[in-house]
This record gives structure tokens, sequence and C-alpha cells, in this order.
């Protein structure tokens, strides 16, 4: 009699257990709702993991992915219009910008609520006003944040250079920054800066309350308080798990306005979601995981995250043509798939600062070294790159305009993306470079394997074209960080990098050899060509035009002239994802914007 | 008649005194697993030497061509990913292995054995508190960890890895060296230098060092496949090898392989590991048996 009573609590504890138990899965996470039924859980996959979510540091995709999804930006991308096409978001409509193009108003909707907080008054979160838009750029400016963007607004909003210069006093007012009232911002710029807009559908404009601000400080970076689709739940390095902002704006969505095309996305089950207000699930899980085959099997295991990209090592087994690219049976009926090319582009640059490559104030030595680039250039098998490292689906391009903006130009001759062993030979010969006389170049790399294979394929060009293989140096960090780092210090004379748009415009690429934009700039080549930079502060304050399209393909060329890089290519990323989710999954341009858009099939809806 | 013998019996041959390193010598000799394990040595060692001549494993970075080829008589464990050739890469990574092992080998039992002697004759006074206390500090951090750390802050330096293992393993040498040492310090020899005014550095590198040899020349041989080991872990990790090859760095490649069904790197680079940590080990071992004077063979 005396043991009754703990055999009863054990039996009440074990089915109190069990119940719960039941109704959790996927890391103790409840999958069902209080009336029992099924939630919604959409778990998406990323490659890497985002480091800070404060909008003002969110550099890298990863970050951006996450900011996009719990702050509100004013404009944002159609979720299914291709090429890029902006929409207002936040905003009413389109900025009305005065003739001189130098002064933007924008009226902002009403009604759209930050999520509920402790950082607000009774925990209540209020609604989004333009003072708060003012505030959040502000903080770009603010020497405080160490902000990671204001480098899109440096130099072209009236005072608000000398703001930061003043000593960053946010009760101060800027010119060129005001939010007339609750519900209009107005921008007036220095000169025209047609790629205004698209810098307001970034991460880094995302709408922070100055209250959050004021309460969280730094912790701000892990403990996002926004207005956008979705309200943070949990975040560590492996996972976030977001809920939808129950405050956030009821807008239905207009599938036909968004660009729906049935040919093209009429299998994908979109018309689900036609009229009705996002966010549609009920809990939205993005999975980081950096390790390719842990992710794959992950993906491909049906019971955890619901969407991956075709890693490089799987395209031969999962795809039964390239050209053009279709799944094998077996893959087509486990999984959507989509693909394209990426709006980005990875290339090698050379270190024009670094004396075995770079320029020189000497005429004979700047032309021996240029000599001996174009060589290099020559030597490099953009073919073999890409059927070893991008699957043989990567698009190969001469220069630095990608082929998803639409200056691209496919008439560009394609000599600088095509091998030629024994012209680069001659050329080194040529310009009277031995085997003794060639330079020792350092090449650095992230310490992955993806990343060493690379280096060691262009050692075997350079070899092949004459370099001594001890000439040819890895330089490896464990980190991209770490790489990066040593790229904006100027450790090394050759580099592999990814660039990835910001915007569909070419000038987001050429602005990569921009003189004024050297190192610790983006300009990591430290290309200066006093031409080229005329021609871009000419075209910076350009509209869109055959003009500025015809100028932007000079620059180009003079990149492609200069021998600066070997460059490019645009990868092609087929995506996959499982049938019970609605959605057309995109990574490119700003990624994530499209997740508030996802919808998954419950067991019934099946 | 008194029968006498002829023959006067012959005095019995005076045994002659063997010296330890006979006795060892001619130990090992009977150990065939020894002498099989130091032939194996003795191939890597030659094959490892050719390609220091550039007799062999020249074209390791030679860019083929075929991807992933399966292995054919021109490629025999086949091709990588930039079509390099497997067989070749694993021949060439026999001079990375030997090179780190004999360099790290040689450097931590040197400074294991000047470290634990200076320890062991001093013991109980300061140079022996400051030896000891450092040791503990080294030992009390996981080792791989430890290395790993070291290889990471030293980053873009040639030899951060060399580094980073003669960091760690001297501590074991120079413990072993250091109980040595307290024992031989009470011979007779060791007294009798004392009393003829030998200084006492000359003592501890002339008197006692080389009756640690045994105990070095052992402790050799487990430090080179440590370091062998250790090395193929850190170019896994991306912090070893960075201008060559090495096996593993070549079972670092094969991670993203494996998992397409293509297993020559890893096999190729497995094997040829495998078989040389074997080989040293048992080398390792026999080498300790016959220094070993109690043990008979």
């Amino acid at each position: 009699m005396l043991n009754r009573t703990p055999r009863i609590l054990s039996a009440a504890a074990t089915a109190v257990a069990l119940t719960t138990f039941a109704a959790c899965g996927g890391g103790g996470q409840p999958q069902t709702k209080a009336d029992g039924t099924p939630l919604k859980v959409y778990r998406h996959s990323m490659d890497g993991a985002p480091v800070n979510l404060d909008p003002v540091q969110s550099a890298v995709i990863y970050s951006n992915f996450v900011v996009l999804n719990t702050y509100d930006t004013l404009y944002s991308y159609k979720y299914l219009t291709r090429p890029y096409e902006l929409k207002p978001n936040l905003a009413k409509a389109l900025p009305d910008v005065s003739e001189d193009g130098l002064t933007y108003t924008i009226q902002l909707k009403e009604g759209s609520g930050f999520i509920d907080d402790p950082a607000f008054p009774d925990g209540k979160g209020r609604e989004v006003v333009a003072q708060d838009f003012v505030y959040s750029i502000k903080r770009h400016f603010d020497p405080q944040n160490r902000s990671q963007g204001a480098w899109l607004w440096q130099g072209k909003i009236v005072g608000l250079d000398e703001w930061k210069e003043n000593g960053a006093d946010y009760g101060e007012d800027v010119e060129g920054l005001k939010a007339l009232d609750d519900h209009t911002v107005q921008i007036k710029l220095v000169k025209p800066f047609p790629q205004l807009i698209y810098t307001l559908a970034m991460g880094f404009s995302g709408i922070v309350p100055r209250e959050a601000v004021e309460k969280y400080g730094r912790e701000l970076s892990v403990h996002p308080v926004g207005s956008g689709p979705f309200r943070m739940e949990r975040f560590t390095t492996a996972k976030a798990v977001l809920v939808p902002n129950k405050n956030f704006r009821q807008e239905p969505v207009d599938l036909a306005a968004e660009g729906y095309d049935p040919e093209l996305h009429g299998q994908f089950g979109l018309e689900a979601i036609d009229g009705k207000a996002p966010p549609f699930v009920d809990r939205l899980e993005i999975d980081f995981i950096t390790e390719t085959a842990s992710r794959w099997a992950s993906f491909t295991s049906d019971k955890e995250v619901q969407y991956s990209h075709v890693p490089v090592e799987q395209v031969d087994g999962v795809l039964a043509s390239k050209d053009p690219i279709t799944l094998k049976k077996e893959w087509s009926d486990r999984y959507f798939s989509y693909y394209g090319t990426e709006a980005g582009f990875v290339y090698t640059y050379f270190n024009m600062d670094r004396p075995a490559l770079g320029t020189s104030d000497d005429p004979d030595t700047d032309a021996k070294n240029k000599a001996l680039r174009c060589a290099m250039v020559d030597a490099f098998s953009w073919a073999e790159r890409n059927a070893r490292f991008y699957s043989g689906i990567g698009n190969v391009f001469p220069g630095v305009i990608t082929p998803v903006v639409p200056e691209f130009d496919p008439e560009t001759p394609r000599d600088s993306v095509t091998q030629d062993m024994d012209a680069a030979r001659k050329a080194l010969k040529d310009a009277g470079w031995t085997p003794e006389t060639l330079p020792e170049i350092t090449y650095g790399h992230v310490a992955s394997v993806t990343n060493r294979q690379m280096f060691e394929q262009f050692r075997g060009f350079m070899v092949e074209l004459g370099f001594p293989v001890d000439k040819v140096r890895g330089d490896s960090y464990a980190t991209f960080g770490d790489f990066n780092k040593g790229i904006k210090t100027n450790k090394f004379d050759v580099g592999g990098l990814g660039w990835g748009l910001d915007y569909p415009d070419a000038e987001n690429t050429l602005q990569l050899f921009y003189g004024p934009n050297h190192t610790p700039g983006s300009n990591n080549a430290n290309y200066s060509n006093p031409e080229f930079d005329a021609l871009y502060k000419q075209t910076a304050v350009m509209q869109p035009g055959p003009e500025r399209t015809e100028i932007y393909r000079r620059m180009n060329q003079m990149v492609i002239d200069d021998c600066v890089a070997l460059t490019g290519l645009s990868r092609t990323r087929i995506y996959l994802w499982h049938k019970n989710v609605i959605g057309l999954p995109d990574r490119e341009i700003l990624g994530g914007f499209w997740l508030k858009y996802v919808d998954v099939k419950t067991g019934d809806a099946e | 008649m008194n029968a006498t013998t002829t023959t006067e019996a012959a005095p019995a041959p005076r045994k002659q005194s063997e010296s330890l390193w006979s006795k060892a010598v001619g130990k090992f000799l009977r150990d065939r697993w020894g002498m099989a394990s130091l032939l194996v040595v003795l191939v890597y060692l030659g094959i490892a030497l050719g390609v220091w001549a550039g007799l062999w494993g020249t074209d390791w970075n030679t860019l083929t061509p075929t991807i992933n080829a399966e292995a054919s008589a021109e490629h025999w464990f086949g091709t990588n990913r930039n079509g390099q050739d497997i067989f070749e890469r694993a021949i060439f990574s026999t001079k990375t292995a030997f090179e780190i092992g004999l360099v790290v080998a040689i450097l931590s039992t040197i400074l294991g054995a000047v470290m634990g002697a200076i320890s062991g004759f001093f013991a109980g006074r300061w140079p022996d508190e400051i030896i000891l206390w450092l040791k503990g500090v080294l030992d009390s951090i996981p080792f791989y960890l430890f290395v790993a750390a070291v290889a990471f802050a030293l980053q873009g330096y040639a030899f951060s890895m060399h580094v980073a293992m003669v960091a760690t393993f001297w501590t074991t040498t120079a413990r072993l060296v250091r109980a040595e040492v307290i024992r031989l310090k009470g011979f007779e020899f060791v007294e009798a230098a004392h009393a003829l005014g030998v200084p006492e550095l000359r003592i501890i590198s002339r008197h006692i060092i080389p009756n640690t040899t045994h105990i070095l020349l052992v402790q050799a041989t487990i430090t080179f496949v440590s370091a062998i080991k250790s090395e193929v872990i850190l170019s896994f990790l991306g912090l070893g090898v960075k201008n060559g090859v090495s096996w593993g760095l070549m079972i670092s490649e094969s991670t993203n392989e494996v998992t397409t069904g293509f297993f020559n790197n890893f096999l190729a680079a497995s094997a040829f590991l495998f078989v040389l940590v074997m080989a040293f080990n048992m080398f390792s071992d026999a080498l300790q048996d016959a220094l070993d004077p109690k043990k008979t063979g």
C-alpha cells in the first residue's frame, strides 16, 4: 500500500510524457495545434548559418535570408516574375520621383505592426511608421553600429554623412531623410541614384523599432524585433524557428500580379495560395547545414528538411539530361524541381597592388606583368572549371556583366574564356618570361575540399603554362571570414570569389572594379583605370537605357582587356523540394523574400 | 697398466661479453615480424626517397581529361575530380609523410631528451619544477585540440603543423627520460664524474643522455607514427599540408566522393596509411622488445 502512490505518480508521469512525445517531433517542437489538427511546418535548409540578424549587419546571404522574413522593407521582388521585378512591400506604391531624379517620396501602408515583444509598452507591437524607416537608415551611419551596409547610401543622401560626422545624434534631423508624417517618407539625393529603390528592398533597409534597439542593444543580433511576416521563436547556429507575426498586414496574394505563368508554375500547386493572405505555414524552420553530404542525406530521407539544391557531386546521379536539364524519373516522381542561372557569378581576380602580377610605375614592368596576366587568362580553361566543379551546367561568359542582367551582351567575344595554351606560352615567351624569372604567386582560398581542388586545378593550368610547381603556392584560410580578411589586407596575388547580385543591374558587378572601391572596399582586385572610373561616375547618375548599357559594355571590355581577372561563370542551380510543399524556392538576388508564400499540404490535404 | 687419455680436456672457451646493442641486434634479427615490418618501412622509405629524387610520383599535380576514372592500366587507382592520378598522389604522399614524420620525430625527441635530462638531473630543484609545470600545462590540453589550435594560430607559416606537433610530442619523451635520468643519477659513473669535477651540463650531455638512447630510439619511432597520423587528421581538417598532397588531403577530398560511390581516393590513401602505420607500430614494438634487457628472445 505504501508503494502505491509512487507507482501511480510514475504511471501518470509516463502517460504525460508519452502524450507529450506523441505530440512532438523534429527536435521537441509540437506538431499539432491545440485543437489536434496538424501544424503546417515547412523545413528549409541552407548551406551556411547567419551570425548576425541585425539589419545593419546583414551582409551575407544567410543573414539576409532571415532578416527579410523578420523585418519589413519598403520594396520587395515579385514572387514569380523573372527577370526580377520590384514591387511595393510596406510602401503603398513605387516612389514618386521628382523630375530631376533627386527627391523620392514614398507612402507607407497603414496597419502593419511590429511583433509583440517586451520592448513595447505592455508587450504589444505597435504600428510601423515613417519615423521607424528614417531611424533604421540613420542607424547605418551611427559609428557605434559599424554597419556593413552604409556604403549603399554613403555620399548619396543629403546631410546623412554630415549627420554622422556631427556625432550621429538621433534627435537631429537629416535634410535628405525625413518622415513628412507617420506614413510618408521623403529622401533627397545629392545626385541621381537610379539604384536607390533596389537598396530599399535589401535586408540592410529592414525597419527596426527604436524601442527594441534601446532594450536589446547588441542582443538584437540574435533577437530580431521587426514587422516582417515571421517572428523568431528560436535561433541557434544550427537552426532558426519562426512563427507567423500575427500583427503582419493582411494582404491577399494576387498570383497573376506576382508573375504566375501556368506553363511554368502550374505543376507546383501555387493556385492554392491565390487570394489568401500570407504567411501560410504555422512554423517555418530553417536548418543551417554546412556539410553538403549531411544536407543531402537530410533532404533525401524525406523526413527532415524539405528543400535542398542538388550538390554538384550528385548532379550526374539526379539528372537524366543536362541540356535541357531534366531529372531522372525516380527523382522527378519524388520531388518538385526548378533550375535557373544564378544572379551572380564566380571569378578569380589578380591583385593589381601586388608586385608579382600587378601594375607598376615602371612602364616596362607594367607591360610585362600585363602580358603575364593575359597569358594566365589564356591558359585557364573555363570549360574545364565548369565541367569539374559545376557539373558542366554553369554559364561561362566573358567579363563581369552577368547573363541575368539586362545589360548582358551575348555577342561579347569569348577569347578571354577560351583556353589557348599555345598562345599563352607564346605571349609569355614574347614578353621575356622564363620559368626562372616567373614570379612566385600566392593563391588564397578557404580551406575547404572544393576550394583546394580549385586551387589545384588553377596550379595545374599554370604549370602547363610554364610555372614551376613550387612557384604557385596555396594560402588557405580556415573560415571565409579569415579569407576575406586576407583579401582586405592584400595577403595574396590571386583569389577566387563569388558575388551574388544585390540588385539586377550591371552596376552591381562593375563596382567591383571601380578604383575608389579599392580594398577594404569591394574592389578586391585593386584595379585602377582612370578611364573606367570616369565612365563609372558618368553612369552612376544615368537612368537605365541603351546609352548606359553601351557604356557598361565598354567598361566590361576594359576589365577583359586589362586581364584583371579570370572571369566568369554563373552557376546553374537546381532546386528540389518535397511534393507536399506549395512554393517556388529561390536563393538569388536577396534570397528568402519568397518564404512568406510557402504553404504545406497537411496529411489530410494530400 | 694404467690407461691414460691422449688428449687433455680443453679449457672451456671464455664467454665473450655481449654489449646491450649487439644483444639487441641479435634479438631483433630473430624477430620475424619485426624484420618483416622493417622491410615494409624500408620499402616506404625507398618510395619516399624516389619521390625526393624525382624518380616517380612526379605527375601528382598533372591534370588529365578524365574525371573520377576507375582503376585502369593507365591510372592504377583511377583519377580524382581534377583528373589527377590517384596512385601518383598516394606515392607522392609517402614523401610528405616521411618528411613530417622525420622532422617531428627528430625534433621532438631531441627536445624531449634535453628537457627530460635537465628535469631528471635537477629533480626537485627549480629547473625541474618549471619543466614539470610546462609539461603539466601542455598535457592538460586535449591533444588534437591543442595541435589544431597551434596550427590554426600559425596559419600561413609553412611549418605551423610541425611546430604544433613538436610542441606537444616532446612531453612524453621528456617524462620517460626524466625517470631514467633519476635512476642513472645514482650510478657510480655519474658520481665519479661529479667527483672528478666534470661540469653538470657536460655530465648530462656526455654521460647521461647517451645512456637513454634505447628510450629515445623507441620514442622516436612512436612519435614518427603519431606525427603521420596527426598530419592526416590536420590535413583532413584543413589545417595541415598546404602546397603538396598528403594522405590526409586525399581522404578529405574523398568526403564528397564517397556519397556518390567513388571510393578510390579514400581506399588508396587509407591503404597506404594503414600499411605504413601498422608496419611502423610493429617495428616499434620489436625494437622495444629488442632493447629491453629483461626480455629474452
